[in-house]
This record gives structure tokens, C-alpha cells and sequence, in this order.
């Protein structure tokens, strides 16, 4: 079985090598070097043309943008730098209102702030002994 | 003008097999213009690819790894340059090919009966070669026209050689698989 499988395969190659050689009427003509040579020359002035014309191209544009923004920047950078001044003057009033009500409380002597921290670290240790202890019992 | 494009012909020179330019041209244009024939299966689009990969060897042939074989590099260029010709024409390609076809049965009527019969069957297989998915077309046509091993397929695909093993055997039986589904 293996056998006949393994004559199949070799026919198949000995059949697809046969199949695809070049057949005389298919030999293509002599390539002229010279001429291949002539297109690569021909070809290359214009690239580099292109190349350089690109650069340059690229160059006047971001000089433009460049004189664009230090043009446009004396005239909107004092509305935008109100602007930014506004709110973040706003931004530290809202958040002036929690911050004030936390520290009142926090100085009041009835709340034990320490007392409180201490208690939550302490449960928090506890708790991840516990949970390494868990995972040595199971493993 | 004929001295100066000699003199650059001579100028990308191999240091390894002090072959030029127009040696691995003389040498090698057969090979090319068949591998591109046998993926293209056109005969001016094999021209077409086979003048474009000269071409873009002779620009880069100062970027060419001499330690390598001038063939691989070749054909490398030769198999990227028919696939992508093969896609950008797709449909109009294979119109031609079917009108190429049609006119190789015709010829063939003329010969005598058991030539007339491995003709048949040769254009049975290339038929099937063409028709195979791009993949596996290359590395059949490398194996069995370039008649390349394993490994310089894959050195010559940028793939695998376990890669190339496999898509043989797959490329193999999809064409057996082509063929007997004709009969």
C-alpha cells in the first residue's frame, strides 16, 4: 500500500518535471544587456528627480507650518492661556469644597483618624496571612 | 555611449565568483523567464517579468550578498515579481491564458497520436499548475521546473523548509486531486 503510494509520488514528479521543462518553441529571446543597462540609466535621473523634487516639497511645507504657527501664536496664545488659567482656577475651587469638609473632620479630637488606619492595616495584614496560608494548605 | 554602459556592466562585480552582471544575465535568463512563464503562464507576461527582474537586480546589485548564489537571488526576485504581476492582472491574465491554451490543443491535432497524448497532458498539468493558489504554486514550480531542494526553496521563499515540506505535499495533492477530477 505504502509502496504503491510512494510509485504514485514518483510518477506524479517524474510527470510534473516533464510537464513543466521549457519546450524549444517556448526559450524566449536573448536579453540585451545593453538595453537593460540603457533602461536602469534612463530610469534613474527621474527617481532622483522625484526624490529630490519630494524633499523639497516636503521642506517648503513644514518651513510654511513652521512661520504659520510662530505667526499665528502672538495673537491666540493670551486668549488661550486666559482660558487655561480660568479652569484651572475652577477646577481647583470645586475641588477646594471636599478637601475643606475632610479636613475639618480630621481635626476634630472625637475621631480617632490613627486608631481607624491602624485597624484597617491590621485587617488587611490578617487577611493576606490568612490567604497564604490557604494556598500552602491546598498546594 | 557603447563604452561607458560597458564599463558599468563590469562594474557590479561578484567577489566571491567573480561573475558579473552579464554573466548571472547569460546564465540565468532561461531559468527566469521559465519560472515566470510556468506562474505567470503567459508568455509576455513572462517576458514582461523576466526584464523587470534584470532590471531590479542590475539597480541593487551593489546591496547583493555575494556569499549567496546569484541563482537564489534571481529567482527570489523573479517568483515576487510574477506573483505580484499574476494579482495585478488577475482576471484579464487569465482570459489569455485561456485563449493560450485553447490554441496549444488546436496545434496539437496535427501531430501524431502518442505526442499528441503527452502534449495533452502536459498542457493538462500546466493548466492544473496555473490554477493552483499562489502559495503553492511557487514552491512547485521551483521544485519541479528550478528543480531546487527543500532547503533552497525555503532559502529562496523566506519560508520554512518544514513550511516548504508541506506546502509541496499539499501543492502535489491538489494537483493530483485537479487532475483526476478531469478524467
Amino acid at each position: 500500500m505504502r509502496n504503491d503510494r510512494r510509485e504514485d509520488d514518483l510518477f506524479d514528479e517524474v510527470r510534473l518535471r516533464r510537464a513543466l521543462r521549457l519546450e524549444a518553441a517556448e526559450l524566449p529571446p536573448r536579453m540585451d544587456l545593453a538595453t537593460i543597462a540603457a533602461q536602469a540609466e534612463a530610469h534613474r535621473p527621474a527617481s532622483v528627480f522625484a526624490a529630490l523634487l519630494s524633499t523639497a516639497v516636503a521642506g517648503a511645507a513644514a518651513a510654511a507650518l513652521a512661520g504659520l504657527v510662530l505667526v499665528a501664536l502672538p495673537t491666540i496664545a493670551p486668549a488661550v492661556a486666559s482660558e487655561a488659567f480660568d479652569a484651572a482656577i475652577q477646577t481647583l475651587a470645586r475641588a477646594a469644597v471636599p478637601a475643606s469638609a475632610i479636613l475639618a473632620a480630621a481635626q476634630q479630637p472625637g475621631i480617632p483618624l490613627a486608631a481607624t488606619f491602624a485597624l484597617a492595616v491590621a485587617v488587611a495584614y490578617e487577611y493576606t496571612q490568612r490567604r497564604e496560608r490557604a494556598r500552602a494548605v491546598s498546594s | 555611449m557603447a563604452a561607458s554602459v560597458a564599463l558599468r556592466l563590469d562594474l557590479p562585480m561578484t567577489l566571491a565568483s567573480s561573475a558579473t552582471f552579464a554573466d548571472g544575465v547569460r546564465e540565468h535568463q532561461d531559468e527566469v523567464y521559465g519560472v515566470a512563464l510556468r506562474i505567470t503562464g503567459d508568455r509576455d507576461a513572462a517576458l514582461d517579468v523576466a526584464s523587470s527582474t534584470f532590471l531590479k537586480a542590475y539597480r541593487a546589485f551593489h546591496r547583493y550578498d555575494r556569499t549567496r548564489p546569484l541563482r537564489h537571488w534571481l529567482l527570489r526576485i523573479a517568483t515576487n515579481e510574477a506573483i505580484s504581476y499574476v494579482r495585478k492582472r488577475g482576471r484579464e491574465l487569465r482570459r489569455s491564458v485561456e485563449v493560450d491554451q485553447a490554441t496549444a490543443v488546436a496545434d496539437s491535432n496535427a501531430t501524431p497520436d502518442a505526442e499528441s497524448v503527452a502534449r495533452e497532458d502536459r498542457a493538462r498539468i500546466r493548466a492544473a499548475v496555473r490554477q493552483l493558489p499562489d502559495l503553492y504554486r511557487v514552491v512547485i514550480v521551483l521544485r519541479y521546473f528550478n528543480e531546487l531542494s527543500v532547503d533552497e526553496i525555503a532559502h529562496v521563499t523566506g519560508r520554512p523548509a518544514s513550511t516548504v515540506g508541506v506546502q509541496l505535499l499539499r501543492g502535489r495533492a491538489l494537483l493530483r486531486g485537479a487532475l483526476e477530477s478531469e478524467r
